[in-house]
């Protein structure tokens, strides 16, 4: 049975993870036209190589259209309705860590936790005339860690599609809800990330999808890659 | 090969059967019937309504709870999830005068796993009358008129609350701005109240602040510390007038200090939870609020002559007093309720709720009403006959 792995079209995620597939002893062949999105593998030809943006990759696991895939975690927990039910997370892979936070302007230094979120957020509307903005493109993160988490009911979410930590400063927000590994981008755009802010702690995985048959070929691959992982860390 | 999710995986939403339909027919004819009887105009508010007012009034949540769709032009736009912002939004946008009378009546639309996703209601709103007391009975009286209407026979259960007697208890109690502010939210969540009580009985801890910043919060300088905010925004390219203002700011730290080193002490929780038990018929209401002020030395005395007024006027409306309870504890957790809230209840041993009311005189200022217009409501279920 044939098996489609989806993996990371750009950037590092992209170089990391076929570096982790070599490692593995997968002998991917690279299309040579940059701008095909598939791939084969000389030494296994029963996998079919895509590939997609992580958050495709997100979807496409969770609507079954590819069996495998590489991925960070907050995007499965965003974007797939049941992630739970639909998705099966493998292997986490060590790298791409990121946690999805909840940040605030540095210079409200009376906000430092949900509580204090909560109380600027029930009196934005009387000293504003509008609710609290979150700019964010984690819809569902958001509304679950607001809403039924903490409470907080009164706000309402910017989609943004990116650059996000600009955001408070273009005045088209007050609050931001995106990923941050070092903290450096949330610094450099005068936000901080709140004490008890921290949505889900993310990073790259191995996910397979529950909707998918080759069952078999899916714990081969996935044995292969837990033992490269091991090897590679001792 | 990849199988595809059976459509039969997925719960089908439950669907109104042929006899339940006819039901919710007779007891919509019956609201409608009682609306003519009582010369009320009935009024047409569309199926299809802006998003926005919606989620601006309860907020983002609601966005998992409604139907939404977009406009060719990209509006954002729901299935009404209920009627009473239609009507505010109608009498605005039509520049209404007051004192005026809204009644309506269909079907509204909610996404809910397990009871279906649309509901039938029909209700009245009074905005603008001069005596509030009288338009809170009156707003009483025709709803459990139009549920006698609809089921003569029901056996039904009142409840009566009222947010004013809990915020003016809470200044009564002395305490701080912030805290007041806080238990008013929670009102009528008896949770989330408690799980405030708990935290406030704690001293809370206080973050590392900058050290000019600390310098300015003791000694209590807030025109110095808003200086001192606006600065630091403006090296750091933010502009002071968008957003939270470097007074807010400076205000809210100052009231945090304020009680940073306080806890709610035993007396006042022992008020707030006595108050919370109390839950007597109305005829007794009175009675039980003074000697709760006595007991607690509170000073209650405007805010408990307004409820028995409201009480005096549901006894000239002719309800029995004795037949409806007053429970302390009963509000709703929506900022825009202001005083008297109400719920009718199946008297059975499975008390679903027939019919929901109270005042709301915050709403229409929120929604862009140019002053201020009290304003009192009720919505039946019609589901539920």
């Amino acid at each position: 049975m044939s098996v489609t792995l989806a993996l990371p079209s750009k950037g590092r995620l992209k170089e990391k993870t076929l570096f982790l597939l070599q490692e593995a002893g997968y002998e991917i062949q690279l299309p040579a036209d940059q701008r095909n999105y598939r791939a084969r593998v000389n030494n296994a030809p029963d996998i079919d190589i895509l590939f997609l943006s992580a958050s495709e990759i997100a979807y496409e696991l969770g609507s079954g259209a590819v069996d495998l895939g590489i991925t960070g975690e907050d995007l499965l927990r965003e974007t797939v309705a049941h992630p739970e039910k639909y998705t099966d997370i493998r292997l986490p892979l060590g790298f791409g860590h990121a946690d999805v936070v909840v940040a605030v302007p540095d210079i409200w230094y009376d906000v430092y936790n949900m509580a204090d979120l909560d109380d600027v957020a029930a009196d934005f509307r009387q000293h504003h005339g509008r609710c609290l903005r979150i700019a964010t493109k984690y819809w569902r993160l958001t509304q679950k860690f607001f809403s039924q988490k903490h409470g907080i009911q009164v706000y309402r979410i910017v989609e943004s599609a990116g650059a996000t930590e600009g955001a408070p400063a273009a005045g088209l927000a007050d609050i931001i809800v995106d990923i941050t590994s070092t903290g450096a981008t949330l610094a450099a755009n005068g936000l901080r990330v709140l004490d008890d802010g921290i949505i889900l702690k993310s990073q790259t995985c191995l996910v397979a999808s529950c909707l998918s048959g080759a069952h078999q070929e899916i714990n081969g691959i996935c044995a292969r890659i837990s033992e490269t992982l091991t090897s590679m860390n001792f | 090969m990849k199988p595809a999710v059976s459509l039969l995986d997925k719960q089908p939403y439950p669907i109104l059967t042929a006899c339940k339909m006819h039901e919710i027919k007779i007891a919509t004819e019956a609201a409608f019937d009682y609306f003519r009887k009582n010369s009320l105009t009935v009024s047409e508010i569309a199926i299809l309504q802006p998003a926005e007012p919606f989620l601006d009034m309860a907020g983002e949540d609601l966005r998992r709870r409604i139907f939404m769709t977009t406009s060719d032009n990209g509006d954002s736009l729901c299935l009404r999830p209920e009627f009473t912002i239609p009507v505010c939004l109608q009498h605005i946008a039509r520049g209404h005068t007051t004192p005026q009378y809204y009644a309506y009546g269909g079907e509204v639309f909610r996404q809910s796993c397990d009871a279906g996703s649309s509901f039938y209601q029909a209700g009245i709103e009074e905005f603008g009358a001069a005596d509030e007391a009288e338009a809170d009975a009156r707003s009483l009286r025709h709803a459990t008129a139009i549920l006698h209407h609809i089921a003569p026979t029901r056996d039904i259960r009142m409840l009566i609350g009222d947010h004013a007697i809990f915020a003016a208890m809470l200044a009564a109690l002395k305490l701080p701005d912030g805290w007041q502010k806080k238990m008013r939210r929670c009102f009528g969540n008896d949770r989330q109240l408690h799980t405030l009580l708990s935290e406030l009985s704690r001293p809370a801890q206080s973050p590392n602040l900058p050290y000019t910043v600390s310098q300015l919060i003791t000694h209590g300088n807030t025109q110095a510390l808003a200086e001192l905010i606006e600065r630091q925004m403006l090296d750091n390219g933010i502009c002071p007038s968008v957003g939270r203002t470097p007074q807010d700011i400076a205000a809210r730290l100052i009231e945090k200090q304020a009680i940073a080193d306080l806890h709610l002490d035993n007396t006042v929780l022992t008020a707030l939870e006595d108050f919370l038990a109390i839950d007597v018929s109305l005829d007794k209401a009175e009675q039980t609020l003074n000697h709760f002020a006595i007991r607690h030395h509170l000073a209650l005395e405007d805010v408990i002559t307004l409820f028995s007024a409201r009480i005096k006027a549901i006894d000239t409306q002719g309800l029995d007093l004795a037949e409806l309870r007053y429970n302390a504890a009963f509000g709703r957790p929506l900022d825009y309720y202001t005083g008297f809230v109400y719920e009718i209840r199946d008297g059975g041993h499975k008390p679903q709720t027939l019919a929901g009311g109270g005042r709301y005189d915050r709403l229409l200022t929120m929604l862009g009403a140019p002053m201020p217009i009290p304003a009192v409501g009720f919505s039946i279920w019609l589901d539920q006959f």
